[in-house]
């Protein structure tokens, strides 16, 4: 158990190698060059040039990505190119809103989808079981971007509410952090709710229909401990792949979720970053990004085991 | 089995301690911030920010559509990063309302000769560090603007500079290797600002901190969330700022900042034309227009085979209906413009009266015809798909040229990109927005000159080098205004590039915002904005 997790985490040097070998030359393959981008109509030869050299981007690309990594292993992620932070500290704090966002999105989809999706899978075929299905339906497919702006619009609109602009810490003020992420949560949360409801319900019928529970049943278990204790926690494995790919995704940043709330989240960093070519910045965030995401995988399939002991990891 | 669950839940709480840990190091940021901050104010104490309703301060709370890419004003020119330094730090000399040159850093000011120009300092003018200003800090400020490892966007506008010399501890010298007609207006640009050297040496470079002379002191940026100023309590202008402070928020997405204002979350925002008609009903709201020093415009690459043709650029020109991109693309809020915009004043021409602004489809196939392209050709349009004005502009021109037998594909490229292209001229036809610039050299001279560094179109005309050049250093005023009356004439004749139209911006301020008016040369003048 232990040796496989170490070899897990070995695998994962690896795997973040291959992502910063390809983010740092795809960015430097698009075109667009940051001197240019930075001073505009007002460049000449000689201010590209220093900025050019300045940023280091007159070394060879191999030598450039050289510098960067053997920073990286070491924590010095650079500082960067448009502002002149340091580029860790940043994505810390940036990850720790998105981080915040996306329990707050996931928590919202478990409290709507995962009732909904045991209750459809008991009561198959019936109104309820087909009024949910449209439900995750909806939530799978209307767009984030667009339940977004209709909130924003019909909220400032009909009930002149906007969220509180001006991102606080959730340590700082409390209350105001939650009124200022609530929005972006339930929309993230409905969307992701369709997907996990979904799940949970083909889950939970597929496990209604296998013979242990015939068994329990026959014992004369109640119907109710036989779904949550047996029924459902057996259904989890699926919907917790799902939920962990999903949780993934939305710590890498959800960046028009982000953008359309204006949270300077890690979407922001890499977007923002992207636009203004602040290469430094983007590598930075992408490598984090991909580190998380790894974390998340690793973290669901030791969660396996714990749900079906009959999986182990040798 | 046991051994398994307690693992999993000693991973979560790592987990957990170290989102712990990235929210603690962010609050240590802050921390440190706080602290930088507080020694460049000195022993100034300032209060709590967030509770500015209850105290009855006067917070002005401003929606940034953008990110400000940096604050050091000599090597920033992004728009969302003026609004913000410009408040910071100050220049010798600024516009008035009525783009009139007026004294700020400096006094006075007076010209030697004409190479020779010596300002006059303020005394007793500090930084907001408590550094009291002196003509060094002058000298120090634009040599590091001159200096070519600086990389500074304005090193352009004060090429003719040869020396600084600080004559006394409250005089400056600036000797011009040429005479120079716009050094003067070019002192106001925001970018030209006095900074201190002690602070630039001790950070590095100037984009995290600010220490200026201007009204208000940097308090705080969080980045992709807001920028906080504060008064600066001994700011040299007698009653200003009004305002105790000004928050930035960047707010990228239109709707969100419509939705913020409606509400009062932000007191002002900019606003495209289209927004600025869904707030045209709103009580609590006015939406203010004005006329800006931007224009469209159409780009060829000179050495391109068919477009080297001068007729066949006059063509196009003539196939050009101004007014229908005004009606369409701007929902008509914007104006007919020559090469220098409108708002320039007595610098523009009128241009409506011009002969390649006819709009005369049979002249320009003549053209054509003569340039031996009866049935006309194809073209490829290059814009950037970052802002839709471009877009539509591309795309009703491509319906209009298509009226004399020109048919053009219209290709779209990402902001970086589109950057690159215009600065290789990797394009055929290229369609842009500029800024005409506080003086006509910017947009005669800098961008046509032959030699001129924003002239990426290859065009060469000795006869136009040699009146731009004339204008540059002609100083008598009405001279100098003839002499681009004829530039502009010439210009438009060689048609390099089709000047289109100037647009209006918008601006939607909350009715409990008082005393504010946009001006061309600075949409966002606060400094007598008070709040009910």
């Amino acid at each position: 158990m232990y040796a496989y997790i170490i070899r897990r985490l070995l695998m994962v040097i690896p795997v973040l190698f291959g992502v910063s070998i390809v983010i740092f030359f795809t960015l430097r393959v698009i075109p667009g060059d940051v001197a240019q981008t930075i001073l505009g109509t007002s460049a000449t030869e000689g201010s590209l040039a220093a900025l050019r050299s300045k940023f280091q981007l007159d070394l060879p690309v191999y030598e450039q990505y050289f510098l960067w990594i053997s920073g990286v292993v070491v924590g010095d992620f650079g500082v960067s190119m448009r502002t002149g932070a340091e580029i860790l500290p940043e994505i810390l704090s940036r990850f720790a809103i998105t981080f915040e966002l996306t329990l707050l999105a996931a928590f919202i989809s478990w409290i709507i989808a995962i009732p909904l999706g045991i209750i459809a899978g008991v009561k198959r075929n019936t109104k309820t079981d087909f009024s949910v299905r449209i439900i995750s339906l909806l939530g799978v497919s209307v767009p984030n971007f667009a339940l977004a702006t209709i909130l924003i619009l019909v909220l400032s609109l009909a009930f002149n509410y906007s969220p509180p602009v001006g991102y606080v810490g959730f340590f700082e003020d409390p209350l105001r952090n939650l009124q200022i992420l609530f929005l972006p949560a339930f929309v993230l949360g409905t969307g992701m709710a369709g997907a996990v409801m979904r799940m949970t319900r083909s889950s939970i019928l597929e496990i209604l229909r296998q013979d242990f529970i015939r068994t329990i049943r026959a014992k004369g278990v109640k119907e109710r401990v036989v779904i949550f204790n047996h029924a459902f926690k057996n259904a989890m494995i699926p919907i917790l792949t799902i939920i962990g790919m999903q949780i993934g995704v939305l710590l890498g940043g959800t960046v028009i979720i982000e953008q359309i709330f204006s949270l300077p989240g890690l979407g922001q960093m890499v977007l923002t970053g992207i636009n203004q070519r602040d290469f430094t910045v983007v590598q930075g965030a992408i490598l984090f990004i991909a580190f998380v995401f790894v974390m998340i995988n690793l973290l669901v399939d030791l969660l396996y085991s714990y749900l079906d002991p009959r999986i182990t990891y040798k | 089995m046991r051994n398994l669950k307690i693992f999993v839940i000693l991973l979560a709480i790592a987990f957990m301690a170290f989102l712990a840990a990235c929210s603690g190091d962010s609050g240590e940021t802050d921390e440190t911030n706080a602290e930088t901050s507080e020694e460049t104010n000195g022993e100034e104490e300032s209060s709590e920010t967030s509770s500015e309703e209850a105290t009855g301060e006067q917070v002005l709370r401003i929606a940034n559509d953008q990110e400000p890419a940096g604050l050091d004003p000599h090597i920033t020119p992004a728009h969302s990063s003026v609004r913000v330094y410009s408040k910071i730090y100050s220049t010798l000399v600024r516009f008035d309302e009525n783009m009139e040159i007026t004294a700020d850093l400096a006094e006075d000011w007076d010209w030697a000769d004409d190479q020779t120009l010596v300002f006059q300092l303020r005394e007793g003018v500090t930084f907001h560090n408590g550094d009291e200003v002196t003509a060094e800090d002058v000298v120090f400020s634009f040599e590091r603007i001159l200096d070519e490892e600086t990389g500074s966007h304005i090193a352009s506008y004060f090429s003719s500079v040869d020396s600084i010399e600080a004559t006394d501890t409250y005089e400056v010298t600036f000797n011009l290797s040429s005479p120079d007609a716009t050094l003067l207006t070019n002192f106001t640009n925001s970018s030209a600002a006095i900074i201190n050297q002690s602070v630039l040496e001790e950070n590095g470079d100037l984009q995290q901190v600010a220490v200026g002379t201007g009204p208000f002191k940097l308090e705080e940026w969080v980045p992709d969330n807001r920028v906080t100023l504060l008064k600066n309590e001994d700011y040299y202008m007698e009653g200003q700022p009004a305002l105790d402070s000004v928050e930035y928020y960047t707010m990228v997405d239109e709707a969100s900042r419509l939705s913020a204002i409606r509400t009062g979350e932000v007191d002002m925002t900019t606003l495209t034309a289209q927004s600025s008609e869904l707030l045209q009903n709103e009580e609590s709201i006015n939406v203010m227009d004005y006329q800006t020093l931007e224009y469209s415009y159409v780009g060829f690459d000179m050495n391109h085979e068919i477009l080297s043709d001068q007729n066949v650029r006059q063509a196009l020109s003539l196939a050009t209906n101004r007014e229908g991109i005004a009606d369409i693309v701007w929902n008509g809020q914007a104006t007919v413009t020559g090469p220098i915009a409108p708002s320039m004043g007595e610098w523009s021409i009128d241009v409506t009266e011009h002969e390649l602004y006819s709009n005369d489809l049979d002249k320009a196939r003549q053209l054509l015809e003569e340039a031996g392209y009866p049935d006309g050709f194809e073209i490829e349009i290059t814009t950037a798909s970052t802002y839709d004005d471009m877009i539509d502009t591309a795309q009703i021109l491509q319906q209009q040229w298509a009226e004399i037998g020109v048919e053009a594909t219209i290709k779209q490229v990402e902001w970086a990109e589109y950057i690159d292209i215009w600065s290789n001229t990797s394009a055929d036809v290229l369609v842009g927005r500029n800024g005409s610039g506080s003086d006509p050299d910017r947009a005669m001279n800098y961008f046509f000159n032959s030699e001129g560094s924003a002239n990426v179109w290859g065009f060469a005309d000795e006869a136009y080098d040699e009146i731009v050049l004339d204008g540059k250093t002609t100083i008598d005023q009405e001279e100098r205004q003839e002499i681009y009356v004829e530039a502009q004439n010439h210009l438009l004749d060689l048609s390099p590039n089709l000047f289109l139209v100037s647009p209006m911006n918008y601006v939607a301020v909350r009715d409990t915002v008082e005393n504010y008016q946009p001006y061309p040369h600075n949409a966002e003048y606060i400094l007598d904005v008070t709040k009910k």
